[in-house]
């Protein structure tokens, strides 16, 4: 894109923007590598493949963008009018060569971008949010998914306002702190009892809405053992913020250690900060602006510890 | 964009900016339809139990006068365009009485219906669509009230009236989203 | 141009009253709704301001969670509704019909019900704030079943308000949307064809074109979430058989189409600016122009890309995925024909350019992300996280807010008669844009590691970027204050506008600054010539020089 005609000028314009364009390119294929130090750490099957697809995506990003402001600079530093210099510049209309070549190319650019995804999203199909299910029809309850060979974990996850209930129908306990087993693919279901909830679990990089009146099946292997968090992403009122929960993956042998040890245990009050906070609230004189009062905290075998620390 | 050929002749611009709110205003219609359509295809018990189905020979009358009342505008609007003041002003009437009948047949059938506006999303959806509707149909009633009063100004119609076609545009749209209306309620059960 | 108006205006410099009253001149109406919208700019702004106030530490300590939830919800709505929408039906007003040779728009009555609709719904939205219970708390979205819980239990109550201050906003800018398409299409002066219209008249029919077709569908949906919450009806209710999603599609429909309401005008912003201040003709003029009407159809079929989370089958994810990824492409013949515009021009960094230039900066970032958002995995991960925000308060303010700041700088003078200030517009600029991006660069990394947005706390590990993300929303808050003195020392004791002060091309800079209340009344001249004619030396209008002269010669007289 240069507006010179003189042949010497042109060649050397030709190879000082090759020379950049290099150097664009390594600064992004650079940053792209970076983009995977920006996400907590890989927890699941679906971590690799979404990390893959953003970080290629930086990268062409990053190109696009030092592209255009290059050009930007460029014409700030070397295209100023000069003091005093009232005239115009040369009139150039436009070039049809030009728009064809930038329309081409981003073209291209964006659909070999989707045809990645499309694929990417093809084998996330096993792991990652599923077509929900209708409570009322069973007849597509019945389907599982294909590849879903290995026979998963049933964990029945259930989002109120504010607290989340996690029920093992396999050893029938229940908790609000959610334990899995480290490679072992877990089926959650998916349920609200009053609004919207996310069910969003950053280190397994998953988040499906619950949404009430339906079951939404989610199936996840975990990768890592460790502590994370869920947290509710769907704005589900006052204590939204509060809506979060632990996610403790461990050991086959611990988790099955951890099962029968919540089977031994009785029913108790699990977490949930929204009652306790709920309570300081009204206590004051003026609880202030109108609010939907937190739901009992659900009788569980094993709360949970409120306050451990957590890896992502 | 489509009502700038259309309307190349006439010195105002009221029309084109009445045809304009027309389109914009088929897409409140639409997106109804089609939550009635989504609702309805995804409940599993759809009609309130005690309700079987909806009467329809009543509507069919209905539906009758209504879309052969897009007939007698016509015809009006046709002899405004002669000059035959009486004759316009006749059909108009008419057209006006036809759509008044059919206001009367909608109350009639909802005074006589065994469920209400918050009966589950099947009455909620049908008094919805019926009602905005019957809002829609009241409206060209008065608009052509309006309109008959001005043609006894004299001379009102000199200039061609673009007054008179935006209301029997008006009319003749109410008659297309009651058709559909109709295939969507009555029909299809 | 002496022809009689009526009311008549004896002296030149017109009464301050009819600012404040139910004028149907298009101008004044402009500036009306412009001076109305940085009214609630402030507001909302201010709102802004508690918001990062409240996350600069990790406890919900500045505000009750209760508060925090309608503050946000609030800012959201008063800077879309109220500020966003005005302030570009505001340059619709003052540059429609100065730029198509119109006396005035082709509705003027309802032209001003639209406008005086604003600060009625404005009121009722604001005195949300002060009903039992308080304002909405269930985000600019209000998505059910949260937004139909009503926990104060009166009729009126801070939802129902915002239902009815949106439906009322819709029906001010369909009333909007009407006006300015029939204008456009009817009322352009002679010689002017459609491919002679300035690019700024094209991105507005585009995006009112989307008002149209788009807004129906939210009130619709809105009429719908009313009845629920009010009548109980259950369109949207899961107890009675209703779908929350419905709502998801019904508001999307619409406020996906918004986001290019409000970018589309800013692309003709740029479009008129960078050839002027880059004494050369705008690249590609046709494919601009054109490019506008291929976003709008696209715009129309991306929605769902909001709630693709909300479980939604995979094939519509991919679908819309696609779709959504296309509209990079007109976008991008946009962003390098203003590239090609201003290559080898000669530039002149004056403040409106210089905001020009840094929106266009922003918006490529923006726009990048976007494009992340769109690629479903990343956005599964993404959504409803700070990455989104960063995502669209680049664009909104970095870009679209940048833009307005640029027209205004560069209209003031050809609609107050006055000149701004350079020093104190270049002052505004540098605050506003290094303000912006030290405001919501950090909200990217704080997404990707898995921050809600809308959370009135949030965990440690996330303090470090909010703290720079609010010290720089302070500074954007600091930036406004050189704005403000600016505007009003200019309007006040400004130095005196010619009717050309930039020699820039087009027909208001053929009228006087500021132009007389039927702008060219009979006499309109004849347009022979493409826009942006720099550097070609054609004129723009038969006997351009006889009417530049009569205009010198008005101006040596004054
Ligand atoms: C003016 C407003 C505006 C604009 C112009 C855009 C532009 C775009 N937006 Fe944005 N967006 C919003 C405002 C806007 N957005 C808002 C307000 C929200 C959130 C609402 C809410 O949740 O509250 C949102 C949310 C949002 C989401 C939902 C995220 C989520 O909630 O999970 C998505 C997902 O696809 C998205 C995508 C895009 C895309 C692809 C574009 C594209 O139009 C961008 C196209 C531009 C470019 C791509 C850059 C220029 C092009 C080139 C230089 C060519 C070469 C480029 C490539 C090859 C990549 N946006
Ligand atoms: C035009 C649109 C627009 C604009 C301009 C802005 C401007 C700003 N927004 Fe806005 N924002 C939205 C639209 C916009 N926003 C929307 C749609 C949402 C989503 C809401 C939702 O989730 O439902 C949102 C949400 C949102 C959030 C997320 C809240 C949450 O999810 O919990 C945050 C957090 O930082 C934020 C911050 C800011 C800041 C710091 C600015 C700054 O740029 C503001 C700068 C302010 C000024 C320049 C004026 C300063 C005024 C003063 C200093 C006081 C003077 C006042 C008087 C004298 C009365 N915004
Ligand atoms: Cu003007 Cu039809
Ligand atoms: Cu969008």
């Amino acid at each position: 894109m240069t507006n010179s005609s003189n042949h010497s000028i042109n060649t050397s314009a030709i190879a000082g923007v090759s020379v950049w364009v290099g150097l664009v390119v390594v600064i992004s294929d650079w940053m792209g590598k970076q983009a995977h130090h920006w996400l907590p750490v890989q927890a699941s099957t679906a971590a690799p493949l979404v990390d893959d697809l953003f970080s290629f995506e930086t990268a062409l990003g990053t190109f696009v963008f030092i592209g255009v402001v290059s050009v930007m600079v460029w014409v700030m530093l070397f295209n100023r009018a000069e003091k005093y210099d009232e005239t115009d510049a040369i009139p150039i209309e436009g070039n049809t060569r030009l728009e064809v070549i930038w329309t081409a190319i981003p073209f291209v650019l964006v659909m070999a971008i989707a045809f990645w995804t499309i694929r990417a999203t093809g084998e996330l199909g096993t792991l990652g949010p599923m077509e929900h299910i209708h409570l009322r029809n069973s007849a597509e309850e019945a389907g599982g998914y294909a590849g879903d060979r290995l026979p998963a974990e049933q964990v029945e996850v259930i989002a109120r306002q504010w607290s989340w209930e996690f029920r093992y129908p396999g050893s029938d306990v229940s908790s609000t702190e959610l334990h899995l087993a480290v490679d072992q693919r877990v089926t959650f279901r998916l349920v609200s009892e009053d609004v919207l909830h996310g069910f969003y679990i950053p280190a397994f990089r998953v988040k499906q809405d619950v949404i009430p009146g339906r079951a939404i099946d989610l199936n996840v292997t975990p990768t890592l053992e460790g502590v994370y968090r869920l947290r509710d992403s769907q704005f589900s009122g006052t204590w939204f913020a509060a809506n979060q929960a632990d996610v403790v993956v461990e050991s086959a042998e611990a988790h099955q250690a951890w099962l029968d040890n919540a089977a031994r245990s009785p029913l108790q009050p699990g977490l949930s900060q929204a009652v306790s906070e709920y309570a300081i609230r009204q206590a004051r004189a003026n609880p202030g602006w109108a609010t939907v009062p937190p739901a009992p905290p659900p009788q569980v075998n094993m709360p949970g510890s409120p306050d451990q620390p957590h890896t992502a | 964009m489509t009502t700038t050929t259309l309307h190349e002749e006439h010195p105002k611009h009221n029309l084109t900016g009445f045809i304009i709110f027309l389109c914009s205003e088929s897409v409140i219609f639409l997106a109804f339809f089609s939550g009635y359509a989504l609702l309805k295809t995804s409940a599993l018990n759809w009609l309130p139990n005690g309700v079987e189905g909806l009467e329809w020979r009543m509507p069919l009358v209905n539906t009758i006068v209504l879309v052969s009342s897009s007939g007698t505008i016509a015809l009006a609007e046709h002899f405004k365009g002669r000059g035959k003041m009486l004759l316009f002003r006749g059909f108009w009437l008419l057209s006006m009485a036809m759509g008044a009948y059919f206001l009367y047949g909608q109350a009639v059938e909802w005074s006589g219906l065994k469920f209400g506006f918050t009966s589950g999303t099947f009455g909620g959806t049908f008094y919805l669509l019926t009602g905005f509707h019957g809002l829609h149909v009241a409206t060209g009633i008065l608009l052509m009230g309006l309109m008959l009063i001005k043609s006894f100004i004299p001379g009102n119609y000199s200039g061609g009236e673009q007054g008179v076609q935006a209301t029997s545009l008006f009319w003749h749209f109410v008659d297309v989203i009651w058709i559909i209306l109709f295939l969507l309620i009555y029909v299809w059960q | 141009m002496t022809i009689a108006t009526f009311p008549p205006e004896p002296k030149p410099e017109p009464s301050w009253g009819r600012y404040f009253g139910f004028c149907t001149d298009a101008k004044v109406i402009g500036i009306q709704y412009i001076v109305t919208a940085f009214f609630f700019f402030l507001i909302g702004g201010l709102l802004a301001m508690v918001i990062r106030g409240e996350l600069i530490t990790p406890a919900s300590d500045l505000v009750d969670r209760a508060v925090y939830n309608g503050i946000y919800t609030m800012h959201g709505t008063i800077m879309l509704f109220l500020f966003i929408f005005p302030v570009l039906n505001g340059l619709n007003n003052l540059l429609i019909p100065t730029m198509i040779g119109a006396p005035d728009m082709a509705f003027p009555r309802l032209n001003a019900v639209a406008f005086w609709l604003v600060p009625i719904f404005g009121f009722l939205l604001i005195a949300s704030f002060f009903v039992p219970g308080g304002p909405a708390y269930s985000g600019w979205w209000s998505y059910p079943p949260v937004s139909t819980q009503n926990p104060v239990g009166h009729l009126i109550n801070g939802q129902g308000m915002w239902i009815t201050a949106v439906a009322l906003s819709g029906v001010s800018s369909i009333m909007g949307a009407i006006n300015f398409v029939t204008t456009i299409l009817r009322m352009r002066a002679p010689g002017m064809t459609l491919f002679r219209m300035p690019v700024f008249c094209w991105t507005a029919l585009a995006a009112q074109s989307l008002q149209l077709i788009g807004l129906p569908a939210l009130t619709g949906g809105a009429i719908m979430l009313l009845m629920d919450l009010t009548f109980g009806t259950s369109f949207y209710r899961p107890e009675g058989g209703g779908d929350p999603v419905l709502y998801q599609h019904l508001f999307w429909f619409y406020s996906h189409p918004a986001v290019y309401v409000i970018i589309l005008p800013v692309f003709g912003i740029f479009s008129e600016l960078f050839p002027v201040y880059s004494r050369k003709p705008l690249f590609g003029y046709v494919y601009v122009a054109l490019a506008s009407f291929i976003i709008v159809g696209l715009g129309l079929i991306v929605w769902v890309h909001h709630f693709f989370s909300s479980g939604v089958a995979q094939w519509m994810r991919n679908l819309f995925m696609v779709t959504t990824m296309l509209i990079a492409v007109p976008t991008g013949v946009k962003v390098f024909a203003w590239l090609g515009t201003i290559w080898g021009g000669k530039l002149r960094l004056t403040t409106p350019m210089l905001f020009c230039l840094g929106g266009l900066f922003n918006f490529v970032f923006a726009g990048i992300t976007g494009i992340m958002l769109a690629t479903v995995p990343v956005d599964i991960h993404v959504s409803n996280t700070y990455f989104v925000v960063g995502h669209f308060h680049y664009v909104i303010y970095g870009a679209a807010v940048m833009g307005i700041f640029a027209a205004i700088y560069h209209w003031f003078p050809k609609f107050i008669g006055r000149m701004p200030y350079e020093g104190l517009g270049k002052l505004h600029c540098l605050l506003t844009f290094v303000g912006a991006n030290l405001n919501f660069l950090p909200m990217h990394p704080l997404g990707l590691m898995g921050m809600p947005r809308r959370v009135s706390s949030y965990d440690p590990e996330f303090t470090f970027w909010n703290v720079i993300a609010s010290l720089g929303a302070f500074l954007l808050g600091v930036s406004i204050i050189p704005f403000l003195l600016n505007m009003v020392s200019a309007w006040i004791r400004g130095p005196k506008a010619t009717h050309n002060p930039w020699n820039a091309i087009g027909l208001e800079w053929l009228l006087p600054s500021p132009p007389p209340e039927d702008n060219f009344g009979e006499d309109v001249p004849t347009v022979i010539s493409r826009p942006y004619g720099y550097g070609s030396g054609e004129p723009l209008v038969e006997h351009q020089e006889e009417i530049e002269r009569r205009l010198q010669l008005q101006e040596a007289a004054s």
